[in-house]
């Protein structure tokens, strides 16, 4: 049994294939919101129904170590993997990039902002549409790359603060899920967003109207991580998945099918698709100190929505 | 003391023992860490909570929409239902029926239909747009005044229902002796018709504005920056902050205790009418022909905007991924969306796994309110203001809260506590169904029986009739209509259901809801709009088997 925030195209795709390797496996799942898996996984503790869970920033994996939620596997593959491993407890297996996202009917890729600093433009006032940050991982890091970079240049956080309240003033509405956020950006209420790369590239294929850009000044990349769960009914099964999930085929199939830009970095590069070569190429990515931001988020994130939320406008 | 009454006690004692068991301890087991730390005891997170400008104002926001909401749901669902009760007009009972359909819009997609209608890109808005050569969308969905349309639009059903039916018990004889003693139609309604109705709309409001205080969806969806306490609950959580987050939860709980508190009257109130004898008033036909009209007009149109939203769902239901963006209605059509839903075995299943998880909730919850009813209206044995309290408890708490309740005090193995592991078996969601369908139940049972002449059971007795007998052949025949109109109203709520069991359903309960949420996210709008119309097609078939069988009984 898998708990995983990816959603079901991805996670059927994945079941289908590991069966196919492993016909004795029956692989099940739930897919659910990562702060959802955390709850479900304390109050399973005595009775752990998941055995695998599959997915999720790296921050939120280690509010599950302190809750020991999980035990540490090294899968197989740990050391192909592009970074250092933070934890013994997980691992990353997919990186998810954020990016700048725009309407591509509206905004042609050329006057679309090129840099976080740039959503700050006259032009963009009130035009800019954000998922709200206190319930999404994605929106949680690109706020930490902002506060950590002030952190880092100025010694504390209010210069962070003060561009996160500039972007307040730019910002129409904060959505409340994903959902809504692609239709009100398909639906020109809004023309410019922040999110992450393989959920603006989903969207793409299914035919909204959406492109992305990447800071130029470097964005964040989040971790994207597996692990195996505490008292786990299956345990060699879910080593197997693990195992198999990092796995050049797996790591293929889920960025040809899924776009999950693989967290592997000795994947062949002829067989790697387009769009991940074009990605490596375009991609800047920004030093970022997870350590500060695992350690400070929750109190940025309160601070952010005491005193910066609405407030940019005054 | 009979031994009767000493049965009727012990009976009391059982089921005061196991409400307190099924409502009360999860919730104080959860409440109370709030006020633990990591050093025992301690007041730290209270402080925290005083110290915070923006607690004060989302408790503040949560009590005057609500206060707001009742009073509108009040405004127009009153005079609907003494519309459709006192004048006869063509299409009257199929209206009738129409106007409480708010009551089974799905959740999650029902708010994605409002976007496209009344949001700033849709057709309402693009509509007002082209019409007066607007350069702006007119409004913006959001903030508080959007709460409050989507709170009286889907709440005035609360008043209505039960407005119809207070009116539905009342005397024709009153209203002919108020005319023959002079007193004319404003008089008379608001001399007459208004106390007696009384009870009924304490009974509403109430409602509402229990409903309001834990309504979620609204708030978060279109608050925009407006703060209500369930909102901020979940920010809190979200945040890891979870001692804070049981401290608010214990302030809106404390909250809506104050309004059971205050509208107890309400409940508590006998009906003065002495129950449902004599003839109900004939309808008054309006003869004017243009009057005629009017009336059916207006009874038509407004059903029409009553119906938008679902006949939106409707629409976007067979509108293929990704097409209908800036147009003002979908470039493109298809039946690619249900033919997902029947396809797949697995993605079948949740419709089959709500139906069964629904029923079983309402029989229990029927079941129990039944003997709550009898024990406190007709026994009335001791502690029965505590066991009607305890059963209207679960209005008062926030469906996540109750989740998290459930969650936390099966998830312990210790049987001498009364604690058992639920967490993860097939039994914790159909269990946390029933406790929310309660007060729906509970609520109709005693309305019903408060309505009843208690003479005819007394004749029954007096007959030589069992006590069994009676209630089989008296009782429970007369209470039909409340119990079939308080159990449709529970099996819609739980087929629906969606912040309760993404706490607690599993792979085996998975509920359609949440086939919902997960199609939802990832952008499948059309499959999650096939769902919600599936889902609204199967509740409005119980509402109307409901209503064919209340009436008839």
């Amino acid at each position: 049994m898998l708990y995983s925030p990816h959603g079901r195209d991805q996670l059927v795709l994945l079941e289908q294939d590991f069966e196919r390797l492993r016909p004795d496996i029956d692989v099940r799942w739930l897919d659910m919101g990562s702060q959802e898996i955390l709850d479900r996984l304390r109050f399973e503790r005595v009775n752990p129904q998941a055995d695998v869970w599959f997915g999720g920033p790296a921050t939120i994996f280690d509010r599950g170590i302190e809750d020991s939620l999980l035990i540490p596997y090294r899968p197989a593959w740990a050391e192909r993997m592009g970074g250092s491993a933070r934890s013994s407890y997980y691992y990353p297996v997919y990186r998810t990039p954020a990016v700048i996202a725009y309407n591509s009917r509206a905004v042609p890729q050329s006057a679309a902002p090129q840099d976080w600093d740039e959503v700050l433009d006259e032009r963009w006032r009130d035009k800019v549409i954000i998922r709200d940050p206190m319930a999404s991982g994605t929106m949680r890091a690109i706020w930490g790359l902002i506060l950590v970079r002030s952190v880092q240049q100025t010694g504390d956080t209010a210069r962070g603060m003060a561009w996160l309240r500039r972007l307040d003033g730019q910002t129409k509405t904060y959505t409340i899920n994903p959902a809504l956020l692609y239709e009100k950006l398909a639906r020109q209420e809004g023309l410019v967003s922040l999110w992450d790369l393989q959920d603006i590239l989903i969207s793409q294929a299914k035919g909204l109207p959406l492109g992305y850009v990447f800071p130029r000044s470097g964005t964040v990349v989040i971790e994207d991580a597996i692990a195996l769960v505490r008292g786990a009914r299956h345990s060699e099964a879910a080593r197997a998945f693990i195992d198999y999930v990092g796995s050049p085929k797996a790591q293929l199939l889920a960025a040809r099918e899924v776009f999950r830009l693989p967290a592997r970095t000795d994947l062949p590069v002829d067989s790697v698709p387009g769009w991940v070569a074009e990605v490596e190429r375009e991609m800047v990515v920004a030093k970022m100190d997870w350590d500060m931001l695992s350690r400070q988020g929750p109190a940025w994130m309160s601070y952010w929505d005491q005193h910066v939320r609405g407030t940019g406008k005054r | 003391m009979t031994s009767v009454a000493n049965r009727a006690a012990a009976t009391g004692w059982v089921l005061l023992i196991f409400l307190a068991w099924l409502i009360a301890y999860p919730l104080v087991l959860v409440l109370i860490e709030g006020f633990r730390g990591s050093h025992g005891w301690t007041l730290e997170y209270v402080n925290l909570f005083l110290q915070r400008r923006n607690e004060a104002q989302a408790l503040w926001g949560s009590l005057w929409i609500s206060v707001v909401t009742v009073a509108l749901a009040a405004v127009i669902g009153v005079p609907l239902a003494y519309l459709f009760w006192r004048y006869d007009f063509p299409g009257r009972r199929l209206l009738g029926g129409l106007v409480a359909l708010p009551a089974v819009l799905p959740p999650l997609v029902g708010v994605i239909a409002f976007l496209f209608l009344y949001g700033e890109s849709g057709f309402t808005s693009l509509l007002v747009q082209w019409l007066f050569r607007l350069e702006e969308p007119p409004w913006r969905l959001q903030g508080a005044a959007a709460i409050l349309l989507v709170h009286a639009y889907s709440m005035y059903v609360y008043f209505y229902l039960f407005t119809r039916a207070g009116l539905a018990s009342l005397d024709g004889a009153v209203f002919e002796a108020a005319a023959s003693l002079g007193a004319g139609r404003w008089r008379t309604l608001r001399r007459v018709v208004f106390p007696l109705l009384y009870p009924a709309l304490g009974g509403g409001a109430l409602l509402t504005f229990m409903t309001s205080l834990a309504s979620f969806s609204a708030p978060y969806i279109f608050g925009g920056g407006f703060r209500v306490m369930t909102t901020q609950i979940v920010a809190t959580r979200l945040n890891g902050d979870d001692q804070l987050a049981m401290i608010e939860t214990t302030s809106l709980t404390l909250l809506a205790l104050v309004a059971l508190w205050l509208l107890r009257g309400a409940r508590e109130a006998e009906n003065p009418a002495g129950g449902r004898k004599g003839v109900p008033p004939a309808l008054v036909p309006v003869r004017s022909r243009w009057l005629r009209l009017a009336l059916m007009l207006l009874g038509w149109v407004l059903a029409l905007v009553l119906l938008l939203p679902h006949l939106t769902l409707l629409l976007v239901s067979f509108v293929p991924a990704g097409t209908w963006t800036t147009e003002p209605l979908p470039p493109a059509y298809t039946w690619r969306n249900y033919l997902t839903l029947i396809e797949d075995p697995v993605r079948a299943r949740p419709l089959l796994n709500s139906l069964w998880l629904a029923t079983a909730a309402t029989v229990a919850a029927v079941g129990i309110a039944l003997v709550a009813g009898i024990l406190s209206v007709r026994r009335r044995v001791l502690g029965r203001t505590a066991i009607q309290g305890l059963l209207a408890l679960p209005w008062a708490v926030p469906g996540t809260v109750f989740a998290i309740a459930l969650a936390t005090a099966f998830s312990v193995r210790e049987p001498l506590a009364g604690r058992f592991i639920l967490v993860g078996t097939l039994w914790l969601l159909p269990l946390a169904y029933l406790v929310r369908n309660l007060p729906i139940t509970s609520r109709a049972v005693v309305a019903g029986l408060r309505a009843l002449d208690p003479s005819l059971e007394e004749a029954a007795a007096s007959l030589g009739a069992a006590r069994w007998r009676t209630l089989r052949r008296v009782t429970l025949p007369l209470l039909r209509p409340a119990l079939v109109a308080g159990s449709s109203l529970a099996f819609v709520t739980a087929f629906g259901d969606f912040v309760t069991s993404i706490m607690l359903y599993t792979y085996d309960t998975r509920p359609i809801s949440l086939e919902i949420l997960s199609s939802l996210r990832q952008s499948d709008v059309g499959v999650a709009a096939a769902y919600g119309v599936v889902l609204m097609a199967v509740s409005a078939a119980v509402f109307a088997v409901g209503a064919d069988q209340g009436s008839a009984g």
